[in-house]
């Protein structure tokens, strides 16, 4: 049913997925450009040139040695993972890598084995003649070893020397020229200026220009116009809309909590618009990192940081799990694979259960960083969702009221509670079954019978109990209403951390004390000693020191890598979130470790890094394929051309809305439903439930705004490849099946945005050529040539003459149409 | 670009194509006009397109082509269905000391509760049934039954997201993704993971159930309606005939052939131009399948179809049936929804509610099995049914039959795709609390399911979170050998 173009981006990865596809991953990252150093660049005939031990054989190791020959495990003696390791003796009494020698290496005559059972790997596909030729010339050539690049410091290094002057003005250009000229490759020529508006446009606003932004800025004589336009848009508050979302795929946000009863998270949405803030503020990077991770105990704690804790609050949680104590640990486990991942580009996650199988991260470490988050509590309990996430940021003294009015609540419902159990107790089997069911069918069973199943005197008090507390309640009703807002309500005091077998918290092993991974080779943090008064443990701030210290490894690199990748539509690292040894290697490592120090030499300012990158020749080249670029570098590795993209989910929604003028552009507030057929909502167990309702002006906001609740996500959203909100996205799939054709060509969605297309454009008044007109410049913010007036021309008579349709109705198809182009979903 | 098209596609793609004159490179349009199966072959490598759903070869020769799951949501009771307890005959209402858990908390022991259900013997192979499934009952020798299941959960919510896609936590795919993904679909004209659920509403968690998680939406469940358009989006609003939706595509191909004339390298708009031609392919082939219009009348008979107490669970039977002729891969079908006792979760009147669902499912099962096996499709469709755990042997409450849930022990069987009839694997003890000899835990029926379709469970993997995911997981597992033929 589906179909995909070749484009489920990250290609390798997604193919790498699939071991018994291995072949052709392999295939694939042959093909790949290691584009810095040159003299690598190409890899066949690998024996013949200098083999790069990181772009070429550490990669080999890692997917298909590591597992039994790594970090966790070292089978027969042998350890692949790092060199001193590597050289020495393995049990067979001999070494597996003879330096200079290949076929005194057992390592090689084990994976060209003929005999299936000496052939390592032993499981999957044996190694390609590609990758026996590699590790043949590695070793040949001395079995030069490396320390994996992520895991060594940033090196500072000067941008080439590249002869054309155009080219060297901006660093970044130098760098992608220099490799591109190694490679015998030139640039692309620059895009025209109105492509260039509208790969800006939807780069920094995710929205369209209208025609005559188009027509002003192609017309626009200054030759610094795009310099200019890259300012304003920057400055329009929908910036922070389309890059906050960025981040928002990163941290799984979402505004439920899955599970049977998928519950609210409430202000859920106050964490989003912080995000939104944050970019459009173009708050420093790592004081938006601090803010989230430790918001509550920064040295100035405001409302604006303690809703930037609700990062913690964000994950799925079960409000009844089968095994508690397990769901505290994975709900600390989401939260170190999402900060791993996101933060610092690490699979932690991969060291719960045992040491890392490919990255030097003992399982130790793991739990050193679950010590690191001993003080963050659950989401909360059956009973009290609220405590724990939600902070109140209203006056000391309001809080102290609603303190006093919630206590005498308490302590009636209480009182109340305990006689309703006595009544209960004495009632049918059903009826107490009801009793435990939904707080109307209880209310229902109490009103009927409680009274009959209590004695005059306890009869007498409840209903006193009950007078009394709707006379709290009414009191509550008058208070002026309290400001709250989601994050780490509460924090514990911290408990010791063990180290668990196999990951299981039944099975604590050895004490460990809060700590940093140790392939960073950190000092050892300084925490203070918790007392009784502590609200929190303060461990969170050193670790968000830590993170957001200019001498972190990754922190820069990862971030640098990720606004590139939302530029250019992949990363330096394609694997964004995995900067380890299963990664894929940079391709442009040395402009990866420039652009992440000009990072931090900028103060961690995202903009400033959107100004360097969009001003850059290659940022504005043109898309278009060259023959000799498809033949030496089709996968674009090396940056020769511009890559066109399809639009994302909420793009294609807001653009919709856009064209026919409908699009609300209020900017923040709390999130809104837009309207779902009795056919999506019948996969609910309880069709409509946690689904509201909103008014017209509020479904046209941008979809940003559109309530994600985890087990209702909105088709049209999905279709696009709306990313599964439990687990960080790092970078979205690209599909294009035949399921967003269909809610384009028949959803109801489409229809009324049609119709809605037509009224914008008058059509009722206007001759026919001209509703073409008008239909192409609003959809497609540009002129109709003379051969789309004729065919829309033709259409709309076809459409009434051999149809039979009013002229309205044709006029709308029509419409409807050109919001099907191809060059309306995607951006050159 | 005029006139009125003739026949159901008028002038063909190929006409279209040529007259269109676009710049499609000669791979590409080749690869268009590759009659009719249209991008079928992925394997034809001078094609730029890759139809993530394209058939995929297996690790090795698979048993069954196709999985019919009859899901039996809320937990139906194993010793009241197809684990014969002959020892508990006698012992309704005595207290007996025996450790259970489920959404009442840990228990040491409570009241018995008799099977409600006599039991008899049927087949070749003496199976025990009860008298909830007399239709299931005389295909007893093409079944094999697995007393010993145990799952991580007995809470619904979790277990669900067990069952289905092998982990409590939600966020990974469904058993039905991996299928898809793993082995693609034999019809690109229908998905080939299809959920049908039950007409009192959805399971809870809803879609979570059938999610493709962190693999591309392409993989997740499609539900398909048993009334009107069955898929979401699929029929235009009334007044698009098929010939005007065609010709609204061809202004829109027209369109996108000028737009590709200079940007020819592209794939990705040349595959998108191909996603139309496969969305209005859909379009017929779709309402075709659920079309039971051409189902004679012995055969909804047979079902139960002109029954109203079996209509809904027969008619998602038999459309269960024609799908997997068509092709489809994995097809889910619910029994129960909603809450409470609209599915087999009787925590009041274990009576009632037991009666109600096996009297809805019994005989459109038996039906599914006999109509498989008379059309020689047994053999290739592998059929599994169960609930996401089984139920106590006590009593929930101090009065009534309800039984709250039970991960410890459970029933699930499965027929056909090269399983073993007339089998019973594993035990539960005497009280059907707990499995006793060959436990099995879900993942062991996961990779029996991936075995059977010829996929190697501790080979299937997809990279995710630095990690070759499995549904089975990290650790390797066997699938159930003793029922495989």
């Amino acid at each position: 049913m589906l179909l995909t173009s070749g484009t489920i981006k990250n290609v390798a990865g997604f193919l790498a997925s699939c071991g018994f596809l291995l072949a052709i991953v392999n295939g694939i990252s042959n093909k790949g450009f290691a584009a810095e150093p040159a003299d690598a660049s190409v890899a066949s005939p690998v024996e013949s040139r200098k083999v790069d031990f990181i772009q070429q054989v550490q990669p080999i190791l890692a997917k298909r040695c590591l597992a039994c020959h790594g970090p966790n495990e070292a089978e027969a003696g042998l350890r692949l993972s790092d060199e001193e390791s590597a050289f020495v003796e393995t049990d067979s009494g001999e070494p597996a890598i003879v330096r200079g020698d290949a076929d005194a290496s057992s390592l090689i005559a084990r994976v060209t084995s003929e005999d299936e059972s000496e052939r390592m790997p032993p499981e999957g596909d044996p190694l390609s003649a590609a990758e026996i030729a590699v590790l043949r010339g590695w070793i040949e050539q001395g079995a030069v070893w490396d320390k994996h690049w992520a895991f060594k410091p940033m090196a500072r290094t000067d941008p080439p020397a590249v002869d054309d002057p155009a080219w060297s003005e901006n660093p970044v250009d130098a760098f992608l020229l220099h490799s591109m000229s190694q490679a015998g490759l030139k640039p692309n020529p620059p895009a025209d200026r109105a492509t260039l508006i509208r790969r800006a446009y939807y780069d920094l606003l995710g929205l369209p220009p209208t025609a005559s932004q188009v027509q002003e800025f192609v017309d626009d004589p200054d030759p610094r116009a795009f310099e200019r336009l890259i300012d304003q848009l920057l400055d329009s508050p929908h910036y922070g809309e389309r890059w906050g979302r960025h981040w928002l795929d990163l941290v799984r946000y979402a505004e439920t909590n899955s599970f049977e009863r998928d519950g609210e998270k409430p202000n859920a949405w106050k964490y989003r618009d912080y995000v939104i803030r944050s970019f459009n503020d173009d708050k420093p990077y790592d004081q938006f990192v601090r803010e989230q991770l430790a918001g509550d105990e920064l040295q100035e704690v405001t409302t604006e940081t303690l809703t930037a804790t609700g990062y913690y609050r964000l994950g799925i949680w079960d409000d009844e799990p089968a095994d508690p104590l397990l769901a505290q640990y994975d709900e600390l486990d989401d939260i170190i694979m999402t900060t791993g991942q996101v933060m610092l580009g690490l699979t932690l996650n991969c060291s719960r259960c045992h040491d890392h199988k490919i990255d030097p991260i003992p399982q130790k470490d793991y739990y050193s960083l679950v010590a690191m988050l001993g003080d963050v509590t659950s989401w909360g309990t059956r009973g009290d969702q609220q405590s724990n996430n939600q902070i109140d940021v209203s006056s000391p003294e309001l809080v102290t009221r609603y303190q006093q009015n919630e206590q005498s609540r308490q302590r009636i419902e209480s009182a109340m509670q305990e006689i309703e159990q006595v009544g209960i107790a004495k009632m049918s089997a059903t009826d107490q079954r009801a009793t435990e069911g939904p707080p109307k069918e209880r209310k229902k069973i109490l009103d009927e019978k409680l009274k009959e199943n209590l004695s005059a005197e306890q009869w007498l008090e409840y209903r006193e109990l009950a007078d009394e507390w709707k006379q709290v309640k009414q009191e509550e009703s008058e208070l002026p209403p309290r400001e709250l807002v989601m994050g780490l309500g509460r924090c514990k005091q911290p408990e010791q951390t063990f180290v668990l077998y196999r990951g299981s918290p039944h099975s604590p092993s050895d004490p460990v004390e809060p700590d940093f991974p140790g392939i960073f080779q950190s000092p050892k943090p300084e925490l203070s000693q918790f007392v009784a008064t502590d609200r929190s443990s303060g461990r969170r701030r050193v670790l968000a020191q830590w993170i957001t210290s200019p001498e972190n490894r990754l922190t820069a690199r990862v971030m640098a890598n990720r606004i590139w990748q939302f530029h250019f539509g992949r990363g330096l690292v394609r694997s964004s979130n995995n900067f380890g040894q299963l990664g894929t290697p940079p391709t442009h490592p040395a402009l990866l470790d420039w652009l992440a120090l000009q990072f931090i030499d900028d103060g961690w300012r995202i903009k400033s890094m959107h100004r360097r990158l969009m001003t850059s020749r290659a940022y504005q080249m043109s898309s278009e394929s060259r023959e000799d670029g498809q033949s030496i570098d089709p996968a674009n590795d090396l940056f020769w051309r511009f890559d066109s993209r399809r639009l994302s989910a909420e793009e294609v929604r807001d653009s919709i809305l856009a064209a026919n003028g409908s699009l609300n552009r209020q900017v923040y507030g709390p999130s809104f439903y837009p309207s779902l057929s009795q056919e999506v909502l019948a996969g609910q167990s309880r069709p409509g439930s946690g689904w509201g309702q909103s008014s017209e002006s509020e479904q046209n906001r941008r979809s940003l705004y559109i309530h994600v609740k985890r087990s209702l996500l909105t088709p049209l959203l999905t279709a696009f490849d709306f990313p599964d909100p439990d687990l960080t996205c790092e970078e979205r799939f690209v599909t294009l099946q035949p399921g967003q054709a269909l809610s384009l060509l028949n959803s109801e969605f489409i229809h009324q945005q049609a119709g809605r297309l037509a009224d914008s454009i008058e059509s009722d008044s206007k001759q026919d050529d001209e509703v073409v007109r008008r239909t192409v410049s609003a959809v497609l913010s540009r002129s109709a040539t003379d051969e789309e007036v004729q065919a829309g021309r033709d259409l709309i008579a076809t459409l009434q003459s051999e149809y039979g349709l009013e002229r309205r109705r044709a006029i709308e198809l029509y419409c409807l149409t050109v919001m099907n182009w191809n060059e309306f979903l995607f951006v050159d | 670009m005029t006139g009125k098209r003739i026949g159901f596609c008028g002038r063909t793609r190929r006409e279209f194509l040529w007259q269109t004159g676009c710049g499609f490179g000669g791979a590409a349009l080749t690869s268009l006009l590759s009659g009719d199966g249209f991008f079928a072959d992925a394997s034809a490598s001078e094609s730029p397109y890759r139809n993530p759903l394209a058939a995929k070869p297996p690790h090795f020769a698979p048993k069954a082509k196709s999985v019919i799951f009859l899901f039996m949501y809320g937990g139906p009771s194993h010793i009241d269905t197809f684990d014969y307890k002959p020892k508990m005959k006698g012992m309704d209402g005595k207290t007996v000391e025996v450790k259970t858990f489920g959404r009442g908390g840990h228990r040491t022991g409570g009241r018995i509760v008799e099977p409600r259900w006599e039991f008899q013997q049927h087949g070749q192979c003496g199976k025990w049934v009860s008298s909830l499934f007399p239709h299931v009952a005389r295909h007893v020798d093409d079944i094999a039954f697995l007393h010993s299941m145990t799952a991580d959960s007995p809470i619904h919510g979790s277990a669900m997201l067990m069952m289905n896609s092998g982990k409590i936590l939600s966020g990974n795919p469904a058993l039905g993704s991996w299928v898809n993904y793993g082995l693609g679909s034999e019809n690109e004209n229908l998905p080939g993971f299809v959920v049908m659920l039950d007409p009192t509403g959805g399971p809870i968690s809803g879609a979570k159930n059938w999610s493709s998680g962190y693999m591309p939406a392409t993989y997740q469940g499609t539900v398909f309606r048993t009334e009107g358009a069955p898929i979401l989006d699929l029929s235009p609003p009334s007044g698009i005939t098929p010939e005007l939706q065609r010709q609204l595509i061809d202004s829109i191909q027209a369109a996108n052939a000028r737009h590709l004339a200079t940007r020819s390298a592209n794939d990705d708009l040349a595959s998108r131009i191909a996603s139309y031609e496969l969305a209005f392919k859909m379009q017929s082939t779709a309402p075709e399948a659920v079309d039971l219009s051409t189902e004679d009348a012995r055969t909804l008979q047979l079902y139960g179809i002109d029954n109203e107490r079996t209509r809904d669970f027969g008619t998602r039977c038999l459309l269960a049936r024609r799908l997997v002729q068509r092709g489809v891969r994995f097809i889910q079908l619910y029994s129960g929804g909603a809450h409470n006792d609209d599915n087999w979760d009787a925590h009041g009147d274990l009576e009632a509610n037991h009666n109600r669902h096996a009297g809805n499912t019994d005989l459109p099962i038996a039906a599914l099995l006999t109509d498989l096996k008379q059309r020689g499709m047994l053999d290739e469709t592998l059929v599994v049914w169960g609930g996401e755990f089984g139920r106590q042997p006590t009593a929930e409450y101090a009065e009534g039959s309800g039984r709250d849930h039970n991960s410890y022990g459970f029933t699930m069987w499965m027929a056909g795709g090269g399983i073993k009839g007339g089998v019973s694997f594993g035990s539960t003890d005497e009280l059907g609390s707990r499995a006793v000899e060959h436990p099995l835990h879900v993942k062991h029926l996961h990779a029996t399911i991936l075995q059977q379709l010829g996929m190697d469970p501790n080979r299937l993997s997809y990279f995710y979170s630095g990690l070759d995911q499995k549904l089975v997981g990290v650790e390797e597992v066997e699938p159930i050998h003793e029922i495989i033929t």
